[in-house]
């Protein structure tokens, strides 16, 4: 007789924990596809912090720029927090306490970029120094998957450096994202049967970026690569980011 | 066992007599490492090693070394002198035989600093456009290669025409009998000049130019940025002021004849510097060297470098060099310029 509302109450118990496990993957994966597009936003927020002192980096009247690594990541922060309204400077709440490691390393990552570039950058009596977004970008996002289970990675369909080649899955989705309206939230995706998050986070490409992907198409820009003959709010590329589920 | 302690006893036994005996007899050491040297050669312990220290100068003589840049892969160097390290470096490889290759570590200094740096020992050998031909520019204790880079020499560059003018004029009263030297002596008479510290234009200046004044500067940058002492004439190696006024100070221009042919003060070729002690080194430089000249490969990198078009910070990220970046100094700075003291 009491055998009944036994089964009864262990189903119950049973459902109560799969609903509750379903529950806590969803808000994992939700967790994920935040962290991803944090990380791609702090990467952007470094790459247009570098943008914004093309002048100052390349002015060859000064030797000490004053671009130190710690001037960089004040203004980064400033950057991130405009661009995605989070202050990393305090303990926030408002994102994935796992994302707050991966974002501190990502951020160490860059200012060691800046740390070791110190030397090209305080040359006096040089101009342009290509110390800029894309190279920024390449070593910062390369300096970091070194240390993590996370890949960052800057890629295009039609890269000047051939180590930011797409992959397969990138270049499907960069073809897409050419046909899209701008938009500035990534496209994410998990695959694998759900044990890796793919994430594509879209850049495009501003006036400054033009005085070496604009016009004349083909014409030799100061770098010594061939102009793509882009213009404002085109696809430039995109920030890839890879996080397997287990990366913790 | 007891055996092999005894051993070991008479061995101790003997090299402790021999340590008496032999005490401050280093004349007795030297001469048997004359005739059979205990030590490895220098090419020896570059293969131990797997690294090749080479020094080259912070200061940038285009197109032998630019300005280091920021690629893709980190700080990297590029120009004719790094192409050269690089055949060194693979050259190196095939005679180790080793599992890996030689990899050539760049150690960056300012010019000067690099014979110090060869003299101490902290160098394998370096380059820097540097030509053993000149008087003066051989240091005891320095081997100067043969030459990986032909018919150089030393040449001017002016801002103001009127400078050409004078030396031109001083050509005409020679009738035909060109003396170069006498006509730059008179053209350059009252002018001021500015040279490299150390390099072989100073040299030349110091010898042959007394009726000028000398300004010595730390790099042919801070010669042309000098506005304090307004710099008439700058001496420098030819191939580097043709690249430079083509390419970078255009608002300077070569002093030509009046046919516009280069005006050579005097001829120089460039050579790898190593130690006068590296024998085996400075055989196989001469051999490579020897080598590249015979399969045509010295020049296609004289033209890649001096005549064809081509962007540096491209080559840069395609073959340049990293820098060790904690033998740079902190920041470069192109320096100063002073006048040169007395006569």
């Amino acid at each position: 007789m009491l055998l009944v509302p036994n089964i009864i109450l262990s189903l119950g118990l049973m459902l109560i924990l799969l609903c509750a496990q379903s529950g806590l993957a969803q808000t994992s994966q939700k967790e994920t596809e935040r962290t991803a597009e944090l990380l791609a936003t702090l990467l952007d927020a470094g790459r247009v912090v570098v943008e914004q002192n093309q002048p100052l980096i390349n002015d060859p009247r000064r030797g000490d720029k004053g671009f130190s690594p710690d001037v960089f990541e004040r203004l980064v922060l400033d950057e991130f927090f405009h661009q995605a309204q989070i202050d990393l400077k305090t303990s926030s709440s408002s994102f994935p306490p796992h994302a707050k490691d991966l974002l501190t390393r990502l951020l160490l990552a860059s200012k060691e970029v800046v740390a070791d570039a110190q030397f090209v950058i305080n040359q006096r009596g040089i101009g342009y120094k290509n110390f800029i977004p894309a190279t920024f970008g390449s070593q910062a996002a390369r300096k970091f998957s070194k240390q993590s289970k996370v890949t960052i990675k800057q890629t295009t369909l039609d890269p000047r450096n051939l180590r930011n080649a797409p992959d397969a899955y990138e270049e499907t989705v960069l073809k897409r994202l050419a046909h899209q309206p701008a938009s500035t939230s990534p496209l994410v995706e998990w695959i694998d049967d759900g044990r890796l998050l793919r994430a594509m986070m879209p850049i495009y490409y501003s006036e400054d970026c033009l005085t070496c992907h604009g016009s004349p198409k083909g014409m030799l820009d100061i770098s010594g690569y061939p102009r793509e003959g882009a213009q404002v709010g085109e696809l430039a590329g995109a920030i890839s980011i890879q996080i397997p589920v287990d990366h913790r | 066992m007891s055996l092999c302690i005894i051993k070991r006893l008479l061995g101790s036994l003997v090299l402790t007599t021999l340590g008496i005996l032999l005490q401050g007899c280093g004349l007795v050491y030297d001469a048997v490492e004359l005739i059979h040297p205990l030590n490895r050669d220098e090419l020896s312990s570059i293969c131990t090693r797997e690294r090749l220290r080479v020094g080259i100068a912070v200061e940038p003589f285009r197109p032998f070394v630019f300005p280091a840049v920021y690629t893709d892969e980190g700080i990297r160097v590029t120009g004719l002198d790094i192409e050269l390290i690089r055949e060194v470096a693979d050259a190196l490889t095939l005679y180790c035989k080793g599992p890996t290759p030689i990899v050539p570590t760049l150690h960056v200094t300012r010019f000067p600093d690099l014979f110090i740096k060869m003299n101490e020992g902290q160098l394998d050998l370096f380059v820097s456009s540097v030509g053993g031909t000149v008087p003066g520019t051989r240091p005891t204790g320095l081997w100067f290669s043969a030459p990986y880079f032909r018919d150089d020499g030393i040449a001017a560059i002016i801002h103001n025409p009127e400078v050409a003018e004078r030396v031109w004029a001083q050509f005409r009263k020679q009738n035909g009998n060109r003396d170069t030297l006498a006509a730059v002596q008179g053209g350059f008479a009252g002018l001021t000049i500015a040279v490299q510290k150390g390099r072989p234009a100073h040299l030349y200046a110091q010898a042959n130019l007394k009726q000028i004044r000398l300004v010595i500067c730390d790099s042919i940058p801070a010669a042309i940025e000098m506005k304090d002492l307004p710099i008439d004439v700058i001496l420098s190696e030819h191939s580097i002021l043709e690249y430079v006024t083509k390419r970078v100070w255009q608002d300077w221009h070569p002093l030509t004849h009046t046919d516009g042919t280069p005006l050579m003060l005097t001829h120089a070729d460039l050579s790898i510097v190593t130690s006068d002690e590296h024998r085996q080194l400075q055989w196989f430089l001469n051999n490579l060297l020897f080598r590249l000249e015979e399969s045509g490969r010295l020049i296609q990198m004289r033209r890649r470098w001096i005549e064809a078009e081509y962007a540096p910070t491209r080559r840069a990220t395609a073959e340049g060099l990293p820098l060790e970046v904690t033998q740079v100094p902190d920041h470069y700075d192109q320096g100063q310029c002073r006048l040169a003291e007395g006569p």
